[in-house]
């Protein structure tokens, strides 16, 4: 397989976590805690589509969109419940919870869904581009032939409309703009007459229907199990943090950059290693901590 | 005057002492013909035992870093493992796979400890000035980076099966299989305690203070002239060397060890044990963790007369774990025996 190959394997992983990642980044920027029990959110979405598209049988088109909403509601009702109770603490009891939370859904899935994994029903058409020339670099193949199916279109076509979307809410609406001003400054936010209660809520929501998409776009590509979310998260994370805490701006560009160093490990390190993939990523993470801790575009994260 | 009167009333040393009787008697039982018999209801008991002592450890560290600095460290099984690790391959003799020194097992442990403090300075020299949760996502990913060399070099660290063949000491003393539990708990809870000792008479030292005074303002401690970012890497180098002390025993007492046994779990276990007990008090946390891995033993025991499947049960523990967790922040942040008022969480 040429590098061409790698890369848009590299685009497609990266779609799904960028969408995850703008929910994951408009939490951190705007209740200001990192979420470790979104992983579970992705999960619950892609089990609700599931059920959605095999038990009452509708469209898998409307399934994404009953997943959607359901992770919405599973978002609100979860934040209601745990979060903004618990809002004035600071991040580190957040992040604690959501730690705690994230262990008891993650189990609670296991134990009504099962262990096995399911599959969505589909039909994937595979387009084949074979007639493009070789280019080689030394061992490295740059260009070669390709393919890419059906599902993988739809994933990226997807990110690319959730992009646009985000984009007009976030310039085009109150609601987006208040969501800017309450990330730049909440108490400047409030004095302004923003409900903030109100706004925090609307981010919660949002960020549920993003989890519960790239939820179904995970579990189209591969499957859905109890940690189908959870195998996730620190790919969300390090996609997040890398852009830039509290950017969705920033979480797209990290997270194709997440993607691709992904594809392309697993292709160019020696069979056996390709498990290290992961700890790449990782490490691009605690590099770019070091080096620009506010991330690619973002805010000043050190104290000392 | 009487040997009662000897007997030291401060809690560190009453620690000492216990600690030292403990890896006494544990060493009669493995030196001498002296046998133990354990009644087969108990077995569970000392081997859930075990693992709360070696645990124990990890949490006087995790406490000393997270309790009494607020460094919000979230990948203490990272140093847990690179203890175990560092013991077993310079112990370990004809592992089936990775590296196998055959060195005595006191310099093993001794290297293993050694490690666990040097990654420990080096994550802390990295990342000890980023903010609190950073600092947790940097710790999380350096643990995770970690778990996957160690499944992913085959050659060195033995893959998924992990070093084999690691010298067991107090087994290969002891006669029979009830001894050798029995002096197992006694000589590693013995550790533990003379840790603990050790810990509170670091903490209750002016030092402890100014560890406490980190955490509760870094700026105002900055401004009397301490320097904030040398105590935060002792006390961050200190707790992963305990981590890496308890990750040796670990080895020593399994007699193998694999990446099966340094998951994200052990990190959330001892999290929860200390932040149920209350941060910051070294005989609470201890208390705490006990709690959680109290749990274990009450699945263990509901298992046998209820007509479910083990892994429901595994689930249902986590969940109530998990709760548990979230119900402590919220209800009870100081934890269980915690001061509110010195934690800073009083509201």
């Amino acid at each position: 397989m040429g590098l061409l190959q790698n890369i848009i394997f590299g685009v497609i992983t990266g779609s799904y976590i960028a969408i995850a990642a703008i929910g994951f980044n408009l939490i951190y920027g705007i209740v200001n805690m990192i979420n470790f029990a979104y992983g579970e959110y992705l999960t619950l979405g892609a089990f609700i589509g599931l059920f959605a598209a095999t038990a009452l049988p509708i469209p898998l088109p409307v399934a994404v969109l009953v997943a959607m909403a359901g992770g919405g509601l599973v978002s609100i009702v979860l934040a209601r419940a745990f979060f903004t109770p618990i809002n004035q603490t600071g991040p580190v009891p957040l992040l604690l919870t959501s730690i705690g939370l994230g262990i008891a859904l993650r189990n609670a899935i296991r134990l009504v869904a099962g262990r096995e994994a399911r599959y969505y029903d589909t039909e994937t058409t595979t387009f084949r581009f074979d007639a493009v020339p070789d280019l080689s670099v030394g061992s490295v193949d740059l260009l070669g032939g390709f393919f890419v199916t059906s599902k993988q279109l739809i994933v990226v076509a997807s990110a690319v409309a959730v992009f646009v979307a985000i984009y007009g809410l976030l310039t085009r609406t109150d609601v987006g703009i208040a969501m800017r001003a309450m990330g730049d400054d909440e108490s400047l936010a409030r004095v302004r007459g923003i409900d903030t209660q109100l706004i925090r809520d609307s981010v919660w929501v949002l960020a549920g229907i993003l989890a519960g998409l790239s939820g179904v776009l995970l579990a189209i590509q591969t499957n859905v199990s109890a940690t189908t979310g959870f195998s996730q998260i620190l790919q969300i994370l390090s996609a997040a943090i890398l852009g830039g805490a509290g950017s969705p701006y920033g979480a797209i560009v990290g997270a194709y950059l997440i993607g691709i160093v992904l594809a392309l490990s697993t292709a160019f390190l020696p069979s056996g290693m390709s498990g290290l993939s992961s700890a790449i990523a990782f490490g691009i993470l605690i590099l770019v901590l070091l080096v620009k801790p506010s991330g690619i575009a973002g805010a000043e994260v050190r104290e000392a | 005057m009487s040997l009662l009167d000897r007997v030291p009333t401060g809690n560190g040393d009453l620690a000492l002492l216990a600690g030292v009787c403990c890896v006494l008697i544990g060493g009669l039982f493995a030196l001498t013909p002296l046998r133990a018999q354990l009644p087969s209801a108990l077995y569970v008991f000392v081997e859930v035992g075990i693992l709360f002592v070696i645990y124990g450890l990890l949490v006087l560290g995790l406490d000393l870093q997270y309790g009494h600095t607020g460094l919000v460290n979230f990948g203490h099984v990272a140093f847990f493992a690179v203890g175990a690790y560092g013991t077993a391959m310079l112990s370990a003799q004809d592992t089936f796979a990775g590296i196998g020194l055959g060195y005595p097992w006191p310099l093993a442990l001794g290297v293993g400890v050694a490690a666990a403090a040097l990654v420990g300075l080096a994550v802390s020299a990295t990342s000890i000035r980023l903010r609190g949760d950073f600092l947790a996502i940097v710790t999380l990913a350096a643990a995770e980076i970690l778990h996957s060399v160690f499944v992913n070099f085959e050659g060195i660290f033995g893959g998924n099966v992990g070093i084999l063949g690691v010298p067991r000491p107090i087994a290969a003393l002891a006669g029979d299989a009830d001894t050798r539990l029995i002096a197992t708990l006694l000589v590693i809870g013995g550790i533990t305690l003379v840790s603990l000792a050790g810990v509170t008479r670091l903490t209750s030292a002016p030092y402890g203070r100014v560890l406490r005074a980190i955490r509760a303002d870094e700026l105002v401690t900055r401004s009397v002239g301490k320097s904030t970012v040398t105590y935060k890497t002792q006390a961050f180098v200190y707790g992963a060397a305990l981590a890496g002390l308890a990750g040796g025993l670990f080895a020593l007492y399994n007699g193998a060890v694999a990446p099966g046994f340094f998951t994200i779990q052990v990190t959330v276990t001892v999290w929860i044990g200390m932040l149920l007990g209350g941060a910051a008090n070294h005989r609470a946390v201890l208390a705490g963790l006990a709690i959680i891995m109290g749990l274990r033993l009450i699945s263990r025991f509901a298992l046998d007369v209820t007509p479910v499947p083990s892994d429901v049960f595994a689930s249902i523990r986590l969940i109530v774990v998990g709760l548990i967790l979230v119900t402590v922040i919220r209800y009870r942040p100081a934890g269980i025996w915690g001061d509110a008022q010195e934690l800073g969480v009083d509201r």
